[in-house]
Order: C-alpha cells, then structure tokens, then sequence
C-alpha cells in the first residue's frame, strides 16, 4: 500500500490538526458535518423551485404536460446518464484517494470535469434551440405551437430550475478542479488526508442529486 | 498522542475501505432506473405516472446519498441533518398544495383549472413576445389589439 503517512518525513501528508479538536477524528467529523449542513440549505434552496413547479403544475395540468412534451427527451435522457457517470468517477475519487493512490485521484476528476463540460454543451444546445422558436418565461414566450393558460409559467420554471442548477454545476466543477490539481502537483492525499476529495465529491453528488429529481419532473411527466 | 490517533485512524479508516465494485455496481443500477423511468414516463400513464416518476427519483437518490455520499458508514449527525431537511422540504411543498386545493375558487389564478375565470392576455403573440410584450411600432399592424381588461 503506497500511504504516505510511512514516508520518509512521516508527516507529510497528515492534515494539520486545529488545537479545539481533541483527534484527528473529531476534526474529520466536525467538517462532514458542517458539509451536511450546508448541502441541507442547498437542498431547501432548490426546494423553493420544487414547490413553484409543484403549485403551478397543480393549477395548470395541461401546460405542464404540452410543456413537458416540448423537451427533448433524448438529450435529456443523456444528459441523466452523463452526469450519473460523472458521480461515478466522483466517488472513485474518493475511493482511491483513501488508498493515496494520487494519479488515479487526479485522472477520476479530469473525466467527471469532462463529462460535466459534456452535460453544459448539451444543455446549451437545449437553451439555443428555446431561444430560437420562443419557449422563453413569461412576456418573452413567443411559440404559437403551444397557447395555453400557465404555459409560460412552465417555461419560467424551466429556466429558473435548470439554470440554478446549472450554476451548480459550474462550482462543483471549480472545486472538483482545485482537487484535481493538488492530486496532480502536491500528491498529498492519501488514507488520513482525503477530507478535500471526500466533501468536493460529497457536493458533487448533490449536483447529480438534484439532477436525478429534475429530469423527471421536467422532461416526463 | 496525536500521532497514536493518526495511525488509530488510519486503521479505521482501511476498516471501513471496501473494493470499487459497489460503486460500479450502484452506478448499473441507477442507469437501469433511468431506462425504466423514460419508458415508463413516455407511456404517460394517466394516474400515476408522476407518483411512479417520483418513486424512482426518491429510489435513485437514496442510493447516490447512502453510497456515493457515504451516508451508510455515517453515524447520527449526518443522517439527522439530511433526513430533518428531506420532512422540511415535504412540508413546504405539502401545505401550498392543500392551500391551492381548499381555497375560495375565484382566488386561485384565472385560466388555471380550480378558477372559473377566464386566462388574462399576457402578450405571448409571436410578435410581442419576443420584444418582452411591448410592441414595435411597424409590427402592430400584424398583432390584434390588446382588449382593456373591462372590455370583455
């Protein structure tokens, strides 16, 4: 096993501990924990969107289903499975990370950044081609194909809820990069030092999380 | 003392280290929810389509949490933290629901299916939507007039 923490210099790769912690352990702990609690007020944040699409499709069936029918099922469908795989190699990461294994750290981060930048051209694509025949929220919404009570609504859902998510997309990639650099350049990370990967995977997942409930709600049904 | 804790936790941590194959073998299981959830949902079965769809979201979504976020090897902070924001996030969407489907008819919006009211014009022409509802002056010719809403 290649850990790190049997090196030559044996504290190289230790993270250093804060003098409030009584362990190692403890600071661990204390870290997943503040990650839960902050991916718990991202949850409640898209949780406002939730509530929008569930009162308004409760008002406006009909706008819901024309609406949900416009989308493009088939690029919607892969972008579901692009981003499932990115998690995938997200949580390898971590896995290898545990192992010190530096190099695999790096190289499954570098395909979930790829794989992410597939899943932003696919929905620019999605956005371009509303853009063109008028499928915009509100007073912008020019499609005469689909005239119906709430339909704008739909589409106002649509933008606000894809495109928050998509800001989400563009941190986890930040983050997901600074970890893939350090795996690169420091190779510090190994069993006692995989917070870093542990909790930027951890966010990552939430982004895929978010994704697994909008994709439905959105493109099926 | 600080360096006993290290290699405590290191020992603890290989404890908890299990092979890659879960993660792969979870990542199949997701994809295979996804293939059911795009057929089912062209199906567009009338009742409970959205109840299937949000069955198998909830199914897929408990297994990146429990696997690739490790929620299963965690002990009670973490999962009180997500578990207590999942029951906020059912409250909130539940009593709006309940308060769109009681209320007074001629409060819910015009146009939607618990109002009797007609749907308001918001401008959603092919010509006035695109300048954001204001119309251009050389186009107004092709786009019918606006009625005031005391008209109809």
């Amino acid at each position: 096993m290649q850990s790190s923490a049997h090196t030559a210099d044996g504290t190289a790769n230790v993270p250093r501990l804060a003098a409030h912690f009584a362990s190692l352990e403890v600071q661990n702990h204390a870290a997943r924990l503040g990650m839960w609690l902050f991916l718990a007020t991202e949850i409640l944040l898209f949780a406002g969107l939730f509530v929008c699409y569930g009162c308004y499709r409760f008002l406006f069936p009909e706008a819901w289903a024309a609406g949900s029918r416009s989308l493009d099922l088939f690029w919607g469908t892969v972008n579901t499975i692009v981003l499932i795989t990115s998690s995938l190699t997200a949580a390898l990461a971590v896995h290898y990370a545990k192992e010190g294994k530096n190099k695999m750290v790096g190289v499954m981060f570098a395909l979930t950044l790829v794989m992410a930048m597939g899943f932003l051209v696919i929905k620019y694509f999605e956005y371009h081609h509303k853009f063109e025949i008028g499928t915009l929220p509100g007073r912008y919404y020019f499609y005469e194909g689909m005239q119906l009570p709430g339909i704008t609504l739909y589409f106002t859902v649509y933008f606000c809820s894809t495109a928050l998510h998509a800001l989400h997309v563009v941190i986890g990639m930040t983050v997901l990069a600074v970890a893939m650099v350090r795996a690169f350049t420091k190779k510090d990370f190994g069993p006692n030092n995989y917070t870093m990967v542990e909790l930027g995977s951890m966010y990552w997942h939430l982004v895929d999380l978010v994704w697994i409930f909008l994709f439905p709600m959105l493109y099926l049904v | 003392m600080a360096i006993a804790n290290e290699s405590h936790q290191e020992e603890k941590n290989m404890h908890e280290h299990h092979g890659a194959g879960r993660y792969w073998l979870i990542w199949g299981v997701l994809l295979v929810l996804t293939v059911v959830t795009v057929v089912t949902g062209r199906m567009h079965l009338p009742n409970f389509g959205l109840l299937l769809a949000l069955v198998i979201a909830t199914v897929k979504g408990t297994l990146v949490a429990l696997y690739f976020m490790h929620l299963s090897e965690h002990r009670g902070a973490n999962r009180i933290v997500f578990g207590v924001s999942i029951v906020f996030v059912v409250l909130m969407l539940v009593i709006p629901l309940a308060d769109f489907g009681t209320r007074f008819r001629g409060a819910n919006p015009p146009g939607s299916q618990y109002s009797d009211l007609q749907p308001p014009d918001i401008g959603t022409g092919a010509q006035r939507g695109r300048f954001g509802g204001g119309l251009r002056p050389n186009q107004t010719k092709d786009t019918p007039e606006t009625p005031e809403p005391g008209h109809h």
